[in-house]
């Protein structure tokens, strides 16, 4: 019996000190997997390289929006990209009545383009492209690190863990808005963890109300960087809406310069 | 004759009434409500919405609404949205208005005409139990299908373009005369604002309300324009650089190649880079520069007190030339960029206070290339040229907020010129009547003086002499055009009372604005009376003195032969 109890003991003993220098490690020691999670702005920066272009692209666009109640208007365009100087040109081919119409951006000039009074016009960056939803500034390459930062709860830490959508493992973040002139001021990602590509993306406005998820549910990679070749938008505020952009026919070959000119533009509708 | 007369005095009195009611109702109730009178827009970051103006006691002081040619001066806040109701989506148009701001009998009256609230009150907009109280047309509670007490869904942006989104509660329903303001939704101001994005010290852009519009627009809107002339734009900041602290002022200067050589021209640049006064320069005196302890390529940070919430702000900097000034500035000026200098400049507005800080002098060299406090945009005399200046506010490159004075002749011509288009049509008809009424007149006095042709030889054989045969006629003439015209005011104010009695329901028909309550909208003037009377009493005399001259020229002995 004393052997029973003596092993006992030393099971239950050595249960104990293994039990004990475990909570010591946990107390003074973080644990391995708490310290995978990374700083929300290291991924904003991974998703930012990920996807920033450092060539001239252009590539066809379509976009098709659905409104509850007033059926589904589609807009085909091509647009044309240059990073290096803030340029895009997106030349309006479809539908019939839009056809010509363009939109071009060199610096900080923005001018929208009218087939039917060939006169071009200043305009802001939150221009509705086409009267769809779409704005000029969802063309325009804008760092998302100089725009947003980490949001932090109430005891200072940055709001990030890991989650599953769907089948894939992601983080799930929350950022909010630097500077003012941003569309929603706080946004929550859903971004791959082995890839760091943005799958999903909800908008909220000032007073916190979700207006918008995004899904961006295939990308492509041209020149070892990944662009969102299919993004499905829905409105949050008023359901019934959605859009959906399709990116097809992606170059990166160097652009004309006179591409991003007033002149090319009106060629184009001659 | 005398019912001819009464009749052209009828219709002259009923068709000026009826046109200056159209003028009265467009001026006051139209172009009031949908433009202003005279405005004065305030513009920031080149775009059109973004109406603020960051210090309203000042620029309530500048305006000075109690000019005594001014009725009211409102505070325009009001943006585009899509708001959603019980199943069903529409887009409004987002008014605040000032629910406790005393306003003129007139304009109370004005107001109940054209916005009669059949449920609720205006009252109730202010208060602060319910969530974002609401009141909107009858015709926009049936397309969002909403009643008193629901609760509407809004989406819009705010003046800085941000996304928002709230929930407002229908405490009102509004019956609107006016078409084009149907698609509205009134806010209590304060509750508009917020939702907007102003703080409490900043505002929107105002619209004044004139006694008389006509006459004073244009004098008025003048008479801001010249109050609105900017001074140079500054705050008087601590510099840290190099650990050491010192006292700066800071200055703007425009981005335009102008401002920048006149600044090159006048100042010793060292150590500059190639793009020293490119939107990021950052201009440091050499003296200061020695006292803190920077050189270019450094960064310096610059804090200083805010005018409103009590905070201090502070901005880091990289020094992108040192300056030494040639006769120009002081030795203490740091000098940003504008694409700096403004976005620091508006959304915390310096105090500036402490000891008197340098103010740089007109007469100095570089001083038209200083950052102003705005950029006031000159006055325009036609549409046109207002078209152009607007579409000019957002091409500006400059990040200066930019102030507009205009009136209702440059922004609200369209509708003017409908009131003026109106205007003739009613005087056109007006003379054509006239012109037939006249012809029969004249037919009629000559049959007269041809039927008393014998009497007046009768008259001339007493010794009538040929001045008072006419003097007969004449005021015969007069005092029948008198009683007639009594008798065409009394005719004149009965068809008014009649036809201001028919109700038109005009819903969705531009016309209806022109109508109040309803029905057609008369203002008789005692001045315009007078003013018929007298003219129909010269008309008349006029026409009847060639007629009385030729009776009083005929010879008795011909006058006696006369048989009808």
């Amino acid at each position: 019996m004393s052997n029973k109890m003596s092993n006992t003991w030393s099971i239950t003993g050595r249960g104990c000190i293994v039990f004990t220098v475990g909570l010591f490690f946990m107390a003074f020691v973080k644990p391995v997997w708490a310290s995978q999670l990374p700083s929300i702005d290291e991924v904003l920066k991974k998703i930012q390289y990920n996807t920033e272009l450092t060539t001239d692209a252009s590539a066809k666009v379509v976009l098709t929006q659905q409104k509850s109640g007033q059926g589904t208007k589609v807009v085909d365009m091509v647009y044309y990209r240059r990073d290096a100087d803030k340029s895009f040109l997106i030349v309006i081919t479809a539908p019939e009545n839009e056809k010509g119409n363009g939109y071009l951006r060199v610096e900080d000039n923005f001018w929208m383009y009218r087939i039917n009074t060939r006169t071009f016009q200043h305009i802001n960056r939150d221009e509705s492209i086409a009267g769809t939803d779409a704005k000029g500034d969802d063309f325009e390459d804008r760092k998302l690190t100089e725009l947003y930062q980490g949001a932090l709860d109430s005891s200072g830490k940055e709001i990030i863990s890991e989650a599953v959508l769907g089948k894939i493992p992601v983080y799930l973040f929350e950022i909010k808005a630097k500077v003012r002139d941003v569309d929603y001021p706080k946004k929550i990602y859903w971004v791959g963890k082995d890839n760091f590509l943005v799958l999903k993306e909800q908008s909220y406005s000032l007073s916190g109300t979700l207006m918008q998820t995004a899904y961006y549910k295939k990308y492509t990679m041209v020149n070892k960087k990944y662009i969102p070749v299919e993004h499905l938008y829905i409105d949050e505020f008023e359901k019934g809406n959605k859009t959906i952009v399709e990116i097809s026919d992606i170059r990166v070959d160097p652009l004309d310069d006179k591409i991003f000119t007033k002149a090319y533009l009106e060629n184009l509708s001659k | 004759m005398g019912i001819s007369i009464a009749f052209g005095v009828m219709i002259l009195i009923v068709a000026n009434s009826f046109s200056r009611g159209i003028s009265d109702v467009i001026f006051n109730r139209v172009v009031r409500y949908v433009a202003g009178q005279v405005s004065v827009a305030f513009y920031e970051k080149n775009k059109i919405w973004c109406q603020i103006f960051r210090d309203k006691e000042r620029m309530m002081k500048i305006l000075d609404p109690e000019d005594p040619a001014i009725l009211d001066a409102d505070e325009n806040v009001g943006i585009f949205s899509r708001a959603i109701g019980n199943g069903k989506g529409e887009n409004v148009m987002l008014i605040g208005i000032d629910t406790g701001k005393k306003i003129s009998e007139r304009s109370r009256i004005e107001l109940e005409q054209s916005f009669k609230v059949i449920d609720g009150s205006f009252r109730d907009l202010a208060d602060e139990h319910i969530e974002n109280p609401a009141i909107l047309s009858t015709d926009k509670a049936r397309d969002l299908n909403v009643r008193k007490n629901d609760v509407i869904r809004v989406r819009f942006k705010n003046i800085f373009g941000q996304e928002q989104a709230a929930r407002l509660t229908v405490v009102g329903v509004m019956k609107i005369t006016n078409v084009f303001m149907s698609g509205v939704i009134f806010l209590e101001l304060k509750n508009a604002k917020q939702l907007l994005g102003y703080q409490p010290w900043e505002m929107g852009s105002m619209s004044f309300t004139l006694k008389q519009p006509k006459r004073d627009a244009i004098k008025i809107a003048d008479k801001l324009h010249s109050r609105l002339k900017p001074g140079i734009a500054r705050f008087v900041a601590q510099i840290n650089g190099g650990g050491r602290k010192e006292r700066a002022v800071i200055l703007g200067y425009f981005n335009t190649d102008e401002a920048k050589k006149r600044i090159r021209d006048n100042v010793l640049l060292e150590g500059a880079g190639k793009d020293a006064l490119g939107k990021k320069g950052v201009l440091i005196p050499r003296d200061l520069a020695a006292k803190t302890g920077v050189s270019a390529g450094q960064a310096i940070r610059v804090a200083y007190d805010n005018k409103f919430g009590g905070k201090k702000t502070e901005h880091e900097y990289t020094v992108t030339g040192i300056i030494q000034p040639k006769d120009c500035l002081s030795g203490d000026v740091v000098l940003l960029n504008e694409y700096l200098f403004y976005d620091t400049y508006y959304d915390d507005l310096p105090g500036n206070r402490g000891p008197p800080a340098y103010v740089p002098d007109p007469s100095d060299p570089v001083y038209a290339s200083l950052a102003t406090e705005w950029v006031l945009l000159p006055r325009t005399k036609t549409t046109d040229d207002f078209k152009k200046k607007m579409r000019q506010i957002t091409s500006k490159n400059t990040k200066a907020a930019v102030i507009d004075v205009a009136t209702m002749y440059e922004i609200a011509s369209d509708v003017l010129k409908l009131e003026n288009a109106l205007n003739i049509i009613t005087l056109a008809a007006v003379l054509i009547l006239f012109f037939i009424i006249l012809i029969g007149v004249i037919n009629t006095l000559r049959m007269t003086i041809r039927e008393r042709t014998r009497e007046i030889g009768t008259m001339r054989a007493l010794g009538m002499q040929k001045d008072d045969i006419r003097a007969v006629f004449l005021l015969e003439t007069s005092f029948l055009t008198l009683f007639s015209s009594a008798a065409g005011i009394i005719l004149a104010f009965i068809v008014m009372w009649c036809v201001s009695g028919i109700r038109f329901e005009f819903q969705d028909n531009p016309l209806g604005m022109f109508l109040v309550d309803g029905r057609i909208f008369f203002m008789p003037t005692w001045q315009g009376i007078a003013v018929n009377i007298a003219l129909i009493w010269a008309i008349a005399l006029l026409t009847a003195y060639f007629p009385a001259k030729r009776a009083a020229n005929l010879k008795a002995a011909e006058a006696f032969r006369h048989y009808e």
